[in-house]
């Protein structure tokens, strides 16, 4: 039966990054290949010993597929491509492309600098991997081989998120990565067409939460910032280049002069130069409004926001200021931090996840005491405050995307089994689709059920017409003899005297003979008759005839009786008859090799 | 559009407000409406879809970040998670949690069942229908009232009139005790204030006092109210006080009335109000008042429109008078994406148990709120 084999690396129940291969179709694909962020050893790669035990995995696979950014989807892509080896096409959007290699070398930075690891990925190795990415556009099919080809969605969730569609002949799978399907202020929903993949790959971390609204989100930050503004203190709100920031600025600016905000609000020069850079080449992925303002006027000239210089983070008085780096590892808002931490009137936002070992990982645990570079302690005194602002489905979500892209079966990675079976329950009854919840490192094996498309020959079909009876429809299929021919890229069903016409063949003829012996004193023409009427009286409903030239026939079976000089009283019969009427000729023979009985008479 | 902006005004004005007026406030869309929230723990509620067809019934943990109180800055978690979940084959009218157990009891609002169900452990997410109990009761297509009882093993009291109040057990099913009476008027709210004793408030506003120890005694007092009107209520328990009659009664009319009474003279009202409000709709099925349990004086009413008010009874007086709400929840109404405002109807609100100005309220719309809101005034409220 034809299959499609899901399984999503990893080991029990972590959740925390994402690789998942496919089978489909005899091709093999990676989807995703994330770092998991807990861990500090071997732990945080995936385990690519499933595809192979040692050696290259470029022959196993056919290609990477990464959705987004995020450091947990492609964190260990350049340890895949050049430590364990992989030589074949890596696809992702052309944001994401752009993006990768600087998130991935602020955290190679972070782990080999400040950490000291060892076993980890070069700068020259991210730039080696990066040259093998093709990178893709929304809605366009590539082709990756002659048979395989992949398609990505609109995902929303960050810049250059994607759900991707892969597809071999008429079998499909769609791998959803992060997504969300409520827009935010500077992102779409993500939207899929009605695809009916056999497979809709989906993570179910937040397939059981109910999500808070943004709108709630962005009231706390607001107030976070006014309340610090209004005792005099400062803000800072650590960001990376993209995203979030533009996001919170234009949040700020929408709603400063409606609460009466004197205080300044900056952004780091860096930013806005990398900021304006980036929307400009991708302009077409952020949601409608942005696009609109963004033609209309430059992204960063905001009425309230200004350029920010390093000196003014001296100066008295109250102020927001965006800088970055995001987990603050280094640079401006690092330089900014360290001047600002040690008063309890000032704050600190940080608007995202910080990788273990920076210093944003250690005061989001709540640490109080920092030791410094040059051994020096800084103190913690300022207010901390985690907000998360990434857009994520939830339950809802997910009901909503099933229902756009209509698949046939649903599988769920990265969710404890035990802890789903109401949302496995409630997919299955509202969609009637099974839905499969592997654990990590186990295969789910769905049977496919794919249709191949034929042409038929107008000759078959009349005649198939001709015989009357109700239309076929797809929940009542009709039998029908044809012959199929495959040939170069077609399928036809033409009928068998066509096919053998057309391939310049004869149709044989199949005869069987069958001799069976019978102990018979009558003469070889009684014992003829004596035959012809036990047929007679047995199988009535056929065509049983007694011919002049010494033979029964019973439809187009043949009898022959003979018999030797030297043993008159030994028959010996004759059967026989042509393949179609293998069935009868069998049971004749049979019955025949029982005798004749006794009471017969002769005429 | 001159429509667009004054409604995107308006939604930013009160946005704006919201900074102030609230601690913390948390907005959820369910994809079903509910018209239940109840309690099964410190941390989590049960809400249920009301369609006439097949409904969900869920179990919800409340965000981490509600709960974190020092360290809420450095907790993120803002969602519901959906802990438990089932379905139902009716529509949810009623959910009762029977207190020390895992399960609650649902009816319809129409038929006389009462449904079974268990929320389930750690170790399966799914709720599980247990049982139905057949309840014989005076005929009435408005199904019937639970009040789960307080103490002792599990069991329910539960009547569609006053006539078939009924104390049963749930794992027999057994009737323990019934009122033993005839007045057939419909039962509107039904609740225990003790182990014992407990009220009965009828949909004309007559208040029964019933204690299951002595099944014919009954207190009747009625309600001054004019015919037609439809009235429900609200008790305030003392449940640090071993004396069961400590306790007030609010009942809340139709024509947006609060009537205040104490248990131990029933004769007169303590103080009544009309409260300000302008009914958005002609049902009076969503009508509810509540007290605060961690607040004294202070009630929570809705289901006339899309607001949720608070009222603090001290300033009220024997006599009828106008007052002025100490606060507004008007979330539900406030919607960014061109929801119809005047069509928004809260279903129900709850208060926390213990955190004193934590609100819970639903609406038409499929919208839960979790509301923290700011006390203003130096009453004692």
């Amino acid at each position: 039966m034809p299959e499609i084999k899901v399984t999503p690396l990893g080991a029990g129940q972590d959740v925390g990054r994402s690789c998942i291969l496919v089978s489909i179709g005899g091709k093999n694909v990676m989807l995703d290949c994330g770092m998991h962020m807990g861990f500090n050893d071997d732990r945080r790669f995936p385990d690519f010993s499933y595809i192979t035990q040692q050696g290259r995995l470029t022959e196993f696979l056919d290609c990477v597929i990464i959705s987004h950014f995020h450091l947990d989807h492609c964190g260990a892509l350049p340890y895949m491509s050049e430590m364990v080896g992989y030589d074949g096409p890596i696809y992702m959007t052309h944001p994401t492309k752009a993006i990768c290699p600087i998130l991935l070398e602020d955290f190679r930075k972070i782990t080999v600098d400040k950490k000291g690891e060892t076993n980890f990925f070069t700068s020259q190795m991210i730039k080696d991997c990066m040259k093998k990415v093709v990178p893709l556009n929304l809605h366009q099919t590539v082709q990756v081989d002659d048979e395989l080809e992949i398609k990505a969605y609109y995902a929303g969730h960050v810049l250059g998120a994607a759900m991707v569609q892969i597809k071999v002949g008429s079998e499909s799978v769609v791998y959803t990565g992060d997504y969300n399907m409520t827009p935010d202020r500077h992102l779409g929903a993500a939207w899929i067409d009605k695809c009916r993949p056999d497979i809709l790959i989906s993570e179910s971390t937040y397939a059981t939460t109910i999500r808070d609204s943004k709108r709630c989100r962005e009231r706390d930050f607001l107030k976070k910032v006014h309340e610090t503004v209004e005792r005099g203190g400062k803000v800072l709100i650590p960001v990376f280049a993209l995203g979030r920031a533009q996001e919170l600025c234009i949040l700020l600016e929408t709603f400063w002069e409606r609460m009466n905000m004197k205080a300044p609000i900056y952004f780091s020069t860096g930013l806005t130069e990398k900021a304006n850079h980036y929307y400009k080449l991708f302009i077409t992925w952020t949601n409608q409004k942005i696009r609109k303002t963004f033609v209309q006027r430059n992204m960063f000239e905001f009425k309230h926001i200004k350029a920010f210089d390093r000196s003014y983070a001296d100066n008295p008085g109250p102020m927001v200021v965006f800088a970055t780096p995001g987990m603050l590892h280094a640079g401006q808002s690092l330089q900014i931090f360290k001047k600002w931490a040690g008063n309890e009137k000032n704050m600190i936002i940080m608007p995202g996840y910080c990788v273990q070992g920076t210093i944003g990982h250690k005061i989001l645990n709540g640490q109080k005491k920092l030791e410094m570079e040059n051994r020096q302690t800084l103190e913690v005194k300022l207010q901390v405050e985690y907000m998360s602002f990434s857009a994520h489905a939830d339950a809802k979500g997910i009901m909503q995307l099933i229902r756009m892209a209509e698949p046939r079966n649903m599988l769920l990675v990265h969710g404890e089994a035990k802890k789903m079976e109401f949302l496995k329950d409630k997919i299955e009854q509202e969609f009637s689709i099974n839905c499969f919840m592997p654990a990590n490192g186990e295969t789910t094996t769905v049977i496919t059920n794919p249709s191949v498309p034929v042409d038929i020959s107008l000759n078959l079909l009349k005649r198939e017409m001709a015989l009357g009876g109700p239309l076929p429809d797809p929940k009542k299929p009709r039998t029908m003899h044809g012959t199929l021919i495959m040939k170069d890229n077609s399928l036809r069903l033409v009928s068998p005297e066509q096919a053998l016409k057309e391939l310049g063949l004869n149709e044989h003829q199949l005869r069987f003979t069958c001799r069976v012996q019978l102990q018979d004193s009558h003469s070889d023409s009684d014992t003829l008759i004596r035959i012809y009427t036990h047929l007679k009286s047995l199988l009535k409903g056929y065509t049983i005839q007694h011919l002049p030239d010494g033979t029964v026939m019973v439809e187009s079976i043949v009898i022959k009786v003979s018999s030797s000089a030297e043993e008159p009283n030994t028959k010996v019969l004759l059967l026989s008859w042509s393949y179609q009427d293998e069935d009868l000729g069998s049971f004749l023979s049979t019955l025949l090799k029982k005798g004749l009985p006794s009471g017969l008479s002769s005429i | 559009m001159g429509e667009n902006s004054s409604d995107e005004n308006e939604f930013d004005d009160w946005f704006i407000e919201s900074l102030k007026i609230y601690n913390n406030i948390h907005e959820y869309q369910l994809e079903h409406p509910t018209r239940v929230i109840e309690w099964t723990s410190e941390k989590t509620i049960c809400v249920a879809g009301y369609s006439s067809d097949k409904n969900e019934i869920l179990e919800l943990l409340l965000p981490l970040k509600l709960f974190a109180d020092d360290n809420q800055g450095l907790c993120a978690e803002r969602d519901f998670k959906v802990v438990h979940g089932g379905f139902s084959d009716g529509s949810v009218h009623c959910l009762k949690h029977i207190p020390g157990t895992r399960c609650v009891v649902t009816n319809d609002g129409f038929s006389s069942n009462v449904q079974v169900w268990d929320l389930g452990g750690d170790d399966c997410d799914v709720i599980k229908r247990t049982g139905v109990l057949q309840l014989k009761s005076a005929s009435s297509d408005k199904g019937v009232k639970i009040a789960p009882g307080l103490t002792g093993g599990p069991c329910v009291l539960h009547g569609s009139r006053i006539s078939d109040i009924q104390l049963t057990e749930l794992a027999s099913g057994k009737p323990f005790y019934s009122l033993g009476t005839d007045i057939p008027d419909l039962l509107s709210s039904l609740q225990f204030v003790s182990a014992s004793v407990f009220l009965a408030c009828a949909c004309n506003g007559d208040l029964y006092v019933g204690d299951t120890r002595k099944p014919s005694a009954l207190q009747n007092t009625p309600a001054e109210g004019r015919e037609g009107v439809h009235w429900c209520m609200g008790v305030k328990t003392d449940l640090s006080s071993s004396d069961p009659s400590s306790c007030s009664v609010a009942r809340l009319s139709s024509s947006c009335q609060v009537v205040v009474s104490d248990l131990r003279d029933l004769r007169a009202p303590v103080c009544q109000a009309q409260l300000d409000v302008q009914r958005k709709t002609t049902n009076d099925d969503f009508m509810n008042v509540t007290w605060a349990p961690a607040l004294d004086n202070c009630l929570a009413v809705s289901g006339f429109d899309g607001m949720v008010q608070i009222y603090n009874t001290a300033s009220w007086r024997p006599e009828l008078m106008e007052f002025q709400p100490l606060f507004v929840h008007r979330g539900h109404m406030m919607s960014d994406d061109q929801f119809d405002t005047s069509s928004a109807v809260v279903t129900t609100h709850v208060w926390h148990p213990s955190r004193p100005r934590t609100v819970l309220s639903a609406a038409v719309d499929g919208s839960v709120h979790v509301w923290d809101w700011v006390h203003k005034a130096t009453a004692s409220c």
